[in-house]
């Protein structure tokens, strides 16, 4: 009868075994979901694929003003130099917002220079023509006289490009994007700056999607 | 004498019963119960009634339905949403697919679970087949060109074509013919050099493609016929197939003006779908049949010979064991899961193609016809839409399938987002 009791016992073990093996919700990680965690935008998340992420954009642009300022055009000028932004083209294989990388660039220079270097708000033009023409009409004041041609043209142009190199093979992604930055002076066509930042990342999908 | 020996008899099976009902059948009941038991486990999803519209019951599962289902429902919906000319609802569904489509490299539970014996591999998070993917790449590639935004059209033009680079066969890796044009056409346009490009579809594809002309000034995307639907084969499901959708539609023809375009398909998806080879997971899968199968052998061979054995007194305690045995064994055969993930994304197209026009600026009628394998036009199918050409456009970028609700307004391209 041991014997007996023994077999239903080990049976009973045996079945609870496989059955909760295929439980749904055994061995699952935050079945809950994940609380909101708030991170720096240049800390890697745990969420992360190869593609261009914000603390990619961070490293970057925190990168290129520094170089920017460097520069004798910027350190030495006598008059305040004028910056148009021109988009960036993007030539890798991640679609990315684009002008995220240059106003972030353009916060970053600002703030840092304190006054040292003017950005043109050419993205605003539509706004700026409006109200110029309710100024000239006499539908608002105006402290100087409207039909003076105020609006100041650039001295720079500062943009970018973004290239990159994919390579797959069985043992997974390796993706290398280049982020180039130039200056390029609206009077000569000169590039009076450039500067580069390169990030190279890799990653396997699991064996579910390949 | 025989009187003797059938009440012997009788005493030894009545033994073997007693035996066996005191053992065996309190076994049996734990295993329901605890199989009863574990049902309770299983997250029970919400019930959500379908209306029949596509858009409605996308959105209603996306928001309700299983978490590891919310990528497909975002597939369809999103285009549906493009056949309806509601394309911000469509680049809203495929932006969150295709950024979804980066967690793939993450350990997730759910993809882990798919993989272990007793859980089917539906159960994980759907990313889709690789042209699936392809196609959500594509269409978020299609939407931005739309949007003005022709380098983040490329760069998902590019992310299409690696999604199809891990084919078995060499031959078949990132073979999409409009993937390659597209992104030569698009990097010509943005003044770069795309004959590489360029020379990688020629290669491909079987129909001859338009020199990139710089005049050019509408991209019309045209898809039609039904795409790939799954099924799964094999003893117990294990294998993943593919057969064609039920489309008469193999052609179109673009007429404008007092011009006719022929329409032929660059890219077939059934042939993509069909062309990838072996997966990782059907390995998987395979193992896991091969498990299922065992067990089952093993637990009928035990059951039957425990039974025998059982049923001899000398033998009963270990034809009982052997008979629980084999019923174990029959159980973990019932649990294991070997079934292939057949859930399809099942609204998208069996042919890509696509045509160029050089239009003067403003307003123009353009008429597509749906044409079956002998030619013959299949007129509810025919959609006629008014097109903008904006001066201030690179290049004017519409979208029509023969699933198109032919009475939705297309949109007036915006000014290019870059230069």
């Amino acid at each position: 009868m041991k014997t007996k009791i023994n077999l239903s016992s080990i049976a009973a073990a045996l079945t609870a075994a496989i059955v909760l093996t295929g439980c749904a919700s055994s061995g699952v990680k935050n079945p809950s979901g994940a609380k909101v965690t708030e991170m720096k935008a240049d800390e890697r998340g745990f969420v992360a694929g190869t593609g261009i992420e914000s603390q990619d954009l961070v490293a970057v642009t925190d990168k290129m003003a520094r170089s920017i300022l460097a520069i004798p055009e910027i350190q030495r000028a006598t008059i305040v130099p004028r910056i148009a932004l021109l988009p960036i083209n993007n030539d890798t294989r991640f679609p990315v917002n684009k002008e995220a990388f240059l106003l972030r660039l353009q916060t970053q220079l600002i703030s840092k220079t304190q006054g040292k270097v003017r950005f043109l708000a050419r993205e605003s033009m539509t706004d700026l023509e409006k109200e110029r023409e309710l100024k000239r009409s006499g539908a608002v004041t105006s402290e100087t006289n409207p039909e003076l041609q105020e609006f100041k043209g650039a001295d720079f142009f500062l943009t970018g490009k973004l290239t990159g190199m994919t390579t797959r093979t069985s043992a997974g992604t390796s993706d290398y994007v280049l982020y180039v930055f130039q200056l390029i002076d609206a009077r000569t066509s000169e590039i009076v700056w450039a500067d580069q930042s390169e990030i190279k990342k890799q990653g396997l999908e699991d064996a579910a999607y390949r | 004498m025989n009187h003797q020996l059938q009440q012997s008899n009788f005493s030894a099976r009545k033994s073997v019963w007693n035996c066996f009902t005191a053992s065996f059948f309190p076994t049996v009941f734990l295993f329901v119960a605890l199989l009863l038991v574990a049902g309770g486990c299983a997250t029970s999803q919400p019930h959500i009634p379908l209306t029949g519209d596509p858009i409605v019951d996308g959105q209603a599962y996306i928001a309700q339905g299983p978490k590891k289902d919310r990528v497909l429902w975002e597939y369809r919906t999103g285009l549906a949403a493009m056949r309806r000319s509601e394309f911000g609802l469509a680049t809203e569904m495929f932006e969150d697919a295709i950024l979804s489509l980066g967690a793939m490299m993450e350990p997730d539970a759910a993809t882990k679970k798919s993989r272990g014996y007793f859980n089917e591999e539906a159960k994980k998070t759907f990313y889709g087949e690789p042209y699936e993917r392809v196609m959500a790449w594509f269409y978020r590639g299609v939407l931005y060109w739309m949007d003005g935004e022709p380098d983040n059209a490329r760069a998902c033009f590019r992310s299409a074509q690696f999604q199809d680079s891990d084919a078995e066969n060499d031959e078949f890796k990132s073979d999409y013919v409009i993937l390659d044009y597209l992104e030569g056409f698009v990097t010509t346009q943005l003044s770069g050099d795309g004959s590489d490009a360029y020379k990688r579809a020629e290669a491909l594809s079987k129909v001859t493609l338009p020199p990139y002309n710089p005049k050019v000034n509408v991209v019309l995307f045209i898809d039609f016929g039904a795409g790939p639907v799954k099924y799964a084969a094999g003893e117990y499901g294990e294998e993943l197939r593919f057969r064609p959708g039920a489309s008469p539609v193999k052609s179109a023809r673009l007429r404008f003006g007092r011009q006719d375009l022929s329409i032929a398909p660059t890219d077939d998806l059934f042939f993509q779908a069909t062309t990838r080879g072996g997966r990782v997971m059907d390995h998987v899968l395979g193992n896991k049949a091969v498990f299922k199968k065992t067990t089952d052998t093993v637990g009928n061979v035990a059951v039957i010979t425990g039974a025998v054995l059982a049923s001899n007194e000398d033998t009963q305690t270990a034809g009982l064991a052997l008979l629980a045995a084999g019923v174990i064994s029959k159980i973990i055969s019932a649990a294991t899961r070997p079934n292939a993930d057949v859930r399809t994304w099942q609204n998208l197209p069996q042919y890509l193609s696509f045509a160029m026009l050089t239009l003067p600026a403003g307003e123009h009628d353009l008429t597509i016809e749906f044409l079956t394998g002998q030619g013959t036009i299949i007129p509810q199918l025919t959609k006629n839409m008014t097109i903008y050409v904006n001066p201030d456009r690179r290049d004017n970028v519409y979208y029509i399938s023969d699933q198109s609700v032919a009475s939705q307004p297309t949109p007036v391209p915006q000014p290019d987002k870059t230069t």
